[in-house]
This record gives structure tokens, sequence and C-alpha cells, in this order.
């Protein structure tokens, strides 16, 4: 079965996770490395606000949160493997983890955004921020959307009468890892370098 | 998590080589994830290709910038 699998994985129309999945994690990551480039761009023409700004980043949640998603790509890939491997409880399990985790992304992100607002630090505050709070919102839209689709593959792989296809599974994970995809590149570039 | 703890201690001490290493470790961490944990190893070349290439010219575009 692996070595079938790693056939098909061989044909440029079934990468693993699926082609519609991945013309959609190119095409999030190309906007995304759009508008990444543009807020440098403006960095550039503005280098004392966007630095200034950053500066009043929190620098350790951005990094927890690394840390959080990154953990959180781990188990998710544990799962797809244990999956694989026909080890349903242990895949269930290692899905589990990852929503957790994910979770634990939303309420660091929610306690970081609050810290914002009562400071005063919104969309309109300057150029910075408004590329912040757009780049951020938008993120965490796409993690809200990935925890759905991970409790409801969750849900399906414990109803042992209707088993969930490896398809669905690996289309499933290869959207979660587009988050933590997306979170490489915003972290550094929103908190770090400017 | 070496590589992303790295990266946030070099913002305070990194100076004019900041930029090239801080997104060189993100780099590094992007190819972790689509190649280990999406597997993108197994796939056809041709995927592999793309994602170092989108890699490639974001990395060089921003560097030209800055």
């Amino acid at each position: 079965m692996s070595t079938e699998q790693n056939k098909t994985y061989q044909n440029f129309l079934y990468p693993p996770g699926g082609i519609l999945l991945w013309i959609i994690i190119l095409l999030e990551l190309i906007t995304f490395a759009g508008v990444l480039v543009a807020m440098a761009y403006n960095a550039s023409i503005e280098p004392e606000i966007f630095h200034t700004s950053r500066l009043q980043l929190n620098v350790t949640i951005g990094t927890i949160n690394t840390v959080v998603l990154l953990t959180s790509g781990l188990f998710m890939a544990a799962a797809v493997h244990s999956f694989k491997l026909s080890d349903k409880q242990k895949a269930s399990n290692y899905l589990l983890f990852t929503i957790l985790l994910g979770l634990t992304f939303l309420v660091l992100k929610s306690i970081e955004y609050s810290s914002k607002i009562d400071a005063g630090l919104t969309i309109d505050t300057n150029l910075f921020y408004s590329y912040y709070w757009m780049l951020t919102v938008f993120h965490v839209i796409h993690v809200l959307v990935g925890l759905v689709i991970l409790v409801v593959i969750y849900t399906k792989i414990k109803k042992s009468s209707k088993p969930i296809a490896l398809l669905d599974l690996e289309s499933g994970a290869a959207f979660w890892h587009l988050c933590d995809l997306i979170w490489l590149l915003l972290f550094p570039i929103i908190y770090l370098i400017f | 998590m070496v590589l992303t703890v790295l990266a946030g201690l070099s913002s305070t001490f990194a100076g004019q080589y900041l930029v090239p290493l801080v997104l060189s470790l993100a780099l590094l961490k992007f190819i972790g994830v689509a190649f280990n944990f999406m597997e993108m190893r197994k796939a056809q070349i041709m995927w592999r290709v793309l994602i170092i290439g989108y890699l490639a010219v974001f990395s060089i575009v921003l560097l030209l910038i800055y």
C-alpha cells in the first residue's frame, strides 16, 4: 500500500492532499506573499513608524504561537501516518492534540488582540497596524476554518460505520499545514524584521 | 522549535544581518513543514521546484527591498 501511495504521489496530478488543495495552497501563499512584500515596501518608505510599531508587538507570544503551530503540525502529520497504518485510535488521539493546540493558538491570539485594542492600537492607527490587523485576522480566519475541518475529520474517524477516506484526511491535513506555512512567513516579517 | 527560538532571539542581536538571518530561519522551517509534514518530498519533482521557486522569489524580492 505504501509503495503504491508513493507511486501515486509521483504523479504530478496527485500530490499528497490532492491537486485542488495544492492549487488553493499556492494561491493563498502567493496572496499572503504579495501583501507581505507590499508591507515591506511601505516599511522601506516609513521605517521609523514601522520600527516603532513593531516594537509594540509581543514577540514572546508570537514565538510561543509559532512553537504551538509547529507542534500542532507535527501531531497532524503523526495523525495521518497513524491512519495510513490503520491505527485509528492513535490517529484520532493525535488529531485531538492538533485541535487543542489550534485552540491554544487562538486563545493566545485573543490575548494579544485584546491588549492591542486596550492600548488603542487598531486597524486605523497607522499603516503598520493596518497591515498587522489585516494579515493576522485573515490568518486567524484560516485557523478557524482549519479547526472546523479538523473537528469534522475527527468525528468521522471516531465513527466506525462510515470511515473517512485517506484523501479527505490528507486534504484536511494539508489545509492545516497551510495555516502553519502562512504563520511561518507572517511571524518573522511582522514581528521581527522591521 | 530551536529555529523558532533562534529567530525570536536574533531580532535583538543580529544587527545588519537580521533580515537575511531571520528570513533564512523562516525558509528552513517552511521547507521542513512542506517537505516533511506535508510529505512533499514524495511528490513529483515539479511540486518541489514550485515550492522552492516560490520561496526563492519571495526572499529575493524582500532582500531587494531591504
